[in-house]
């Protein structure tokens, strides 16, 4: 395959054994040429940020040894405080790394006269994942968020250490369930490239099939709670059904309703063979959500109790986005204009090209859009995908997968980088040289690098009431953040 | 402008199913015979008119809140057999818990517990809550709702569909689920609850 090469030429930028100031110098500096950071990693007594090229195609990596730890640490600035976001979230997990390395991402303390705060969570909302903001919160404006995150972790790098990769299956299809399709996706990837293994071109356009679908149910349930955010739950109501609808469709034909355990290394699994007639139906099923999504998104487009709340509600600022460089729909709403479908075309994305929808204004009316938009090509491409399938090939001979993953991979990481619903996800496999269990396992989710935004994006002139809003809008998941 | 799709609507057949007190095939198929089980048989008068729930997620990979938070669609509309979400423990009766209860989430779960008022009932939804599922060996979880505060239902399934979810909470109040209109051997979820209790790693 096309995809499995492209990736595979990893271009070392550089190895710095000095001062890791200049290191993250090196990394700004990549920056500035437009390089997207994918994945930022400590391992194996060193700290490596993965990037990508999108003009190029090429994905780059910048390595940084430390000549002896301790006296470099001693002398060092603070990391986090040198400007670039991401390592916030990688900070718990390269102190474990280098006990000796003075993190100070300790967040400004707020105080002052008429200055209230409210802690809300973990326990919130309806139904919500465990996570705790800090409002701080002057007459009606918030002024301050501080988020709370570690409640859930359920530490899956740690605990897929040592397996083979099929014991490790279960683990990471279930690390964040409503993209459970894309981190399968994002992992049989990683291991297809460290093995070299590929895949017919049947299993990878059911694989986009997938991936389309994980997609749309996605955005459908985003734009539901986005609804019902601003007081308009017939819209919600609306867009749930054809969530259920969608969901059952996929139970229908694939077995499952959120098609977990679909995607095998080496192709895909399908326990229960669809039908011709299912198709058919499947295909009108689908132009009934698009329809009826259309419908109800124009209705919200012309509904100004709805267009009131969102405009100008949680700008991301310049600076901000500068720093996160967010990504996914909250990037693309931001100006942010990558996509890595269309930066490095994956699975039948390469034959499918797939412009990013983007929107400058940043905030929660972009986000919708952005989300609106995407649904739309979605909805498309998955017809399209279905229209293509014909009959199954027997391309993916598991069994001789499976033996092979028991012994020595060829290369080593392999990386795997794909789309996920809410953005960039990315899987970095170590395999052992020898017996092929898991050394060692990279990952970095969309909403790890996305939730740094939000406090930003909150206390950025709104008020107490666009809080469920903004909150809405970003759709991060917590299960992704502390998996 | 929202009117023409709210006049629709009332013309319109309604999307909710009839399960689980009247057969639905598509629903039906979706449940599971094996996916609720009654822990402790709940004792006492209980609501039936009324019914809060308050949800806790324990740690979960959120396919479970997805699941759970498709009873308010209009295709399970659990208000209708007078279910409704709270957001305060306080004015909560049922208390159900998501994913494999970590460490961090106890003394929040015991405290959202405590705050509830008697009669209250507990349902773990979800393999998770009910075993720790795959994640049993993780550091920091505990993996076991029922070691933190007494379980009354548990809904297994990774995740439960609405419809199990539904036929839970139905056994919570009742004490026994409501008869599946047909079933076919031995279900997915049977078979998934004795994979994880017979796995030993
Ligand atoms: S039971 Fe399955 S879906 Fe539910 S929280 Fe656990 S892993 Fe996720």
């Amino acid at each position: 395959m096309a995809d499995n090469r492209l990736a595979q030429e990893v271009f070392f930028a550089g190895t710095h054994g000095g001062e890791y100031g200049e290191w993250l110098q090196a990394w700004q500096a990549e920056r500035a040429e437009g390089i997207e950071t994918l994945l930022l990693d400590a391992h194996n007594q060193s700290l490596s940020v993965w990037g990508l090229d999108p003009d190029a195609h090429r994905v780059t990596q910048l390595v940084w040894r430390p000549p002896s730890p301790d006296s470099v640490w001693a002398a060092d600035p603070a990391p986090s405080r040198v400007g670039i976001r991401e390592t916030e979230n990688a900070e718990p997990f390269i102190a474990r790394t280098w006990p000796a390395l003075p993190w100070s991402s300790g967040s400004p303390v707020v105080r002052g006269k008429g200055v209230f705060f409210y802690p809300l969570g973990p326990v919130r909302a309806d139904v919500a994942e465990s996570v705790e903001y800090r409002l701080a919160v002057m007459g009606d404006e918030m002024i301050h968020v501080d988020l709370r995150a570690g409640f859930k972790r359920r530490h899956v790098r740690t605990l897929v250490v040592g397996r083979y990769i099929d014991e490790a299956w279960p683990v990471v299809t279930r690390f964040t369930t409503t993209s459970n399709v894309h981190h399968t996706l994002a992992m049989a990837l990683a291991v297809e490239k460290a093995w070299d293994i590929s895949v017919s071109p049947t299993h990878t356009l059911l694989r986009t099939l997938f991936a389309e679908l994980e997609r749309i149910v996605s955005h459908l349930g985003d734009l539901a709670v986005l609804a019902v955010s601003t007081g308009l739950p017939l819209p919600q109501m609306e867009y749930l059904h054809l969530k259920e609808l969608v969901l059952r469709l996929n139970y229908r034909l694939f077995g499952h309703r959120y098609l977990r355990d679909l995607i095998v290394p080496g192709g895909v699994q399908l326990t229960q063979w669809p039908q011709k007639a299912d198709v058919t139906w499947a295909l009108n099923t689908l132009a009934t959500v698009y329809r009826q999504s259309s419908d109800i998104a124009s209705g919200l487009l012309n509904t100004p109790s709805f267009l009131d709340r969102l405009h100008g509600a949680g700008v991301i600022p310049a600076s901000t986005v500068a720093q996160v460089r967010p990504v996914g729909p909250v990037g693309r709403a931001s100006g942010v204009s990558f996509d890595v479908r269309q930066a490095l075309p994956y699975v039948a994305y390469v034959s499918h090209p797939i412009q990013p929808c983007v929107e400058t204004s940043g905030d929660a009316y972009a986000r919708f859009q952005v989300r609106v938009r995407e649904l739309s090509v979605s909805l498309s491409l998955a017809r399209i995908l279905l229209e293509e399938w014909r009959d199954l090939d027997t391309g993916v001979q598991a069994a001789r997968v499976l033996q092979m993953l028991k012994g020595p991979p060829l290369y080593s990481p392999g990386l795997g980088i794909v789309e996920a619903p809410r953005g960039l996800l990315v899987y970095g496999l170590y395999p052992h040289k020898d017996s092929g269990r898991i050394e060692h396992l990279a990952v970095a989710t969309p909403s790890m690098r996305n939730w740094s935004a939000v406090p930003e994006a909150m206390a950025n002139h709104n008020i107490m009431q666009d809080f469920p809003i903004i909150d809405a809008s970003f759709s991060l998941s917590v299960s992704g953040w502390d998996g | 402008m929202y009117y023409w799709h709210w006049l629709r609507h009332i013309v319109r057949r309604p999307f909710t199913t009839g399960f689980p007190t009247e057969p639905d095939p598509t629903v039906a198929r979706m449940a599971d015979s094996g996916a609720v089980h009654t822990v402790t048989v709940p004792e006492g008068p209980f609501y039936r008119r009324s019914v809060a729930l308050r949800h806790v997620d324990g740690g979960s990979c959120n396919g479970c809140e997805s699941e759970l938070g498709l009873l308010t669609s209009p295709d399970y509309d659990f208000s209708r057999y007078g279910f409704s979400f709270t957001p305060s423990p306080k004015h909560a009766d049922i208390l159900v818990v998501t994913g494999v209860v970590t460490e961090a989430m106890i003394p929040v779960i015991v405290a959202t517990y405590e705050q509830m008022t008697a009669p209250k009932r507990v349902v773990a939804l979800g393999t998770c809550a009910i075993d720790g599922w795959v994640f049993r060996d993780a550091p920091g979880v505990r993996g076991r709702l029922d070691s933190v505060i007494p379980v009354q239902v548990n809904i297994a399934g990774c995740p439960p569909t609405p419809a199990d979810i539904l036929r839970g909470l139905w056994a919570a109040i009742e004490g026994e689920p409501p008869p599946l209109p047909h079933r076919d051997g031995a279900s997915h979820a049977e078979k998934q609850y004795e994979l994880v209790k017979g796995e030993s790693r």
